[in-house]
């Protein structure tokens, strides 16, 4: 019972000092106003040239700096920043960011097939034909 | 000249032949109620044996999946089949939705595979699989971020699978060697399917690491192996008979809507009389319209925003990452789904199996004492109880009536109404007995319902001649043929 006791006690000391540090991303941003890029959420933030472009540079998380306004946002959510004077993007997952306005709703037709119909035809990928192997 | 002896053989043999072709009714009528217990078994098992082994008109096939798609629909599906795997499965799905509103037209590059793999990552899956082949090379200069992502994934301990071509017809390698020269396990993606439906699964697949043998594991259960080594897998032979779910994932429910935004309900709400009726009539109605394995859209990942949904989903599932492109030629029909599904919630569906039975899925081969025995000779093996049980009964049956002879007659009416019960009850009798049998090998050894269910017609057939007297009539002619007489004719002869 004594050890029951104890346990709680710590965990609750434990929860109330980690509340400040939970708050803290949010709190600190809140002279940017809108859209904006709190601090680096995984280990290391890959940067982009474009929003569907490539990796120029990955940061580590300490490095990565913090409470950046978020300028322009992509369709396929990249966010794009302005990291030591380049403007780069950034993969929201790798980030924590704030949102404003509503969250986009993400709904599906699920009844996606047809029940006595298929597709006759192949999605044409966009790739070279495959070559054969040692064929010139 | 002929000596006596050919000359009496020769007029045995004409008489036989006589008898043969004009046999006398009232002897093979007497005759009939001497066969013997032996004969009875031959003639049933034999006709069993025939039907089991020759599959006349496709008859035993037809009769195997149909039996076992209403199986799923009405007993497993919605009763018996746990949803303990659809609560560790989930499918991070790339769909037409998905490449519209995140305007990444298909084919994606790898940067962008390696991105999702990112986001996915960030939620802690059990394991990741890939179910996207990357075979061809092409002129893209963000594989090496692909590459990345799996060190990544190995450096946060969480398993990732690709999967390789197969039968590659100019000798590709199954997997790019860049990809594959980072030591990621490779699985075969092969699936076994039926007139278009998925109802199996194999056991085994290619091996592209050159251990192993010539087969290695299939990519369900190799998965499985991986992931849970809680559960010893059994030593599984042939085929996997999958039984899907019917009790569809919430979110995929949630997630529904019509092309205008609008709710929609997955299948039709109805209780278990109006489903028996539309599995048999009208089965499409019977039939969800959404996949049952949890769906988490791609772009719900690649928001990188909080989502009750998708934390509840990703955190210690096993993912199957794929995609539901039209025109990819990447899907099948399923027992419980009215649409054509993708073939990544086949995948998904084997090892909901493999996780709800524990490592001992349902199979289409049964082993006993360590021997495996396929389909046929396990359904052989089914009848024969059957076929000495109803030859048994019969036997009995008849003696019942030589005695009945001796005792007060009813009515014609009677009569009737009582030969009509017995014959009722007779052929219940054999189906009753047909499906508890069935019912023991699959808890016992875990045959699954498409392969004993024939044995259940089948019973009712065997019980149908028995009624009738084939074995009697078969015995009584023959013994007729070979010479037999009936005592009264012996008396007075």
């Amino acid at each position: 019972m004594k050890r029951l006791l104890l346990i709680t006690l710590v965990a609750g000391a434990a929860s109330f000092c980690a509340l400040p540090a939970l708050a803290a991303d949010s709190n600190e941003c809140s002279s940017l106003s809108g859209d904006a890029v709190l601090s680096a959420r995984t280990p290391q933030v890959d940067l982009y040239d474009a929003p569907n472009g490539k990796r120029i540079k990955s940061v580590d998380q300490d490095k990565f700096p913090k409470c950046l306004a978020v300028t322009q946002r992509a369709p396929n959510m990249m966010l794009q920043v302005s990291v030591d004077g380049a403007v780069v993007w950034v993969p929201p997952h790798m980030v924590n960011y704030r949102l404003t306005g509503k969250k986009p709703a993400i709904c599906r037709n699920l009844a996606m097939g047809g029940n006595d119909t298929k597709v006759g035809a192949t999605r044409a990928l966009g790739e070279d034909c495959p070559q054969k192997v040692g064929a010139p | 000249m002929t000596s006596p002896a050919m000359h009496s053989s020769l007029g045995r043999a004409a008489r036989t032949w006589e008898r043969a072709r004009r046999p006398d009714r009232a002897h093979v009528e007497a005759l009939k109620s001497r066969v013997p217990y032996w004969f009875v078994v031959l003639v049933l098992l034999g006709f069993s044996i025939l039907q089991i082994m020759l599959n006349p008109f496709g008859f035993s096939d037809l009769t195997q999946r149909y039996a076992q798609d209403i199986a799923n629909l009405l007993i497993t599906g919605p009763y018996l089949y746990p949803t303990t795997g659809r609560d560790q499965v989930t499918v991070a799905l790339i769909d037409e939705e998905s490449l519209h509103s995140l305007q990444m037209p298909w084919p994606w590059r790898y940067g962008d595979h390696a991105r999702a793999l990112g986001a996915l990552l960030e939620y802690r899956p059990k394991a990741v699989v890939i179910d996207f082949l990357f075979v061809d090379e092409r002129n893209d200069d963000t594989l090496s971020e692909l590459v990345d992502a799996i060190a990544r994934y190995k450096k946060a301990g969480v398993p990732l699978y690709f999967e390789g071509g197969i039968n590659l017809p100019y000798g590709e390698a199954p997997l790019l060697p860049k990809l594959a020269a980072t030591g990621v396990p490779i699985l075969d993606p092969s699936i076994e399917l039926y007139d278009g439906v998925a109802r199996q699964y194999p056991t085994s697949g290619h091996c592209y690491r050159g251990s192993g043998g010539d087969t290695c594991l299939s990519a369900a259960l190799q998965v499985f192996k991986d992931v849970y080594p809680q559960y010893p897998l059994a030593p599984l032979n042939d085929k996997i008979e999958l039984v899907w779910g019917t009790k569809t994932a919430p979110i995929n429910v949630k997630l529904n809507h019509d092309a205008n935004g609008k709710p929609q309900p997955c299948s039709e709400e109805s209780g278990a009389l109006v489903r028996t009726y539309r599995a048999f009539f009208d089965k499409h109605t019977a039939q969800s319209a959404c996949p049952y394995t949890a769906i988490v859209p791609i772009q719900a990942l690649m928001m990188g925003l909080e989502d009750k949904d998708v934390s509840a989903l990703i955190p210690d599932h096993v993912i199957f990452y794929g995609g539901s492109l039209q025109g990819a030629q990447d899907k099948s029909f399923t027992p419980v789904n009215s649409r054509l599904q993708p073939n990544v919630f086949v995948h998904a569906m084997a090892l909901d199996n493999l996780i709800s039975f524990k490592g001992r899925p349902q199979q289409n081969v049964m082993t006993v004492g360590g021997t495996t025995f396929s389909n046929n000779p396990a359904q052989i093996m089914a009848i024969v109880p059957i076929v000495l049980i109803l030859s048994y009964m019969h036997m009995r049956r008849i003696r019942w009536r030589q005695k009945k002879t001796t005792r007060k007659e009813h009515g014609a009416m009677m009569e009737w109404f009582l030969g009509k019960g017995v014959e009722k009850l007779w052929h219940w009798l054999a189906f009753f007995l047909a499906l508890g049998i069935g019912l023991l090998l699959a808890m016992w050894v875990g045959l699954s319902v498409a392969n004993w269910v024939e044995d259940v017609f089948i019973a009712v057939e065997l019980a149908a001649m028995l009624l009738i007297g084939v074995p009697d009539s078969f015995w009584g002619y023959l013994h007729h043929v070979a010479g037999g007489r009936p005592a009264h004719s012996e008396g007075a002869s």
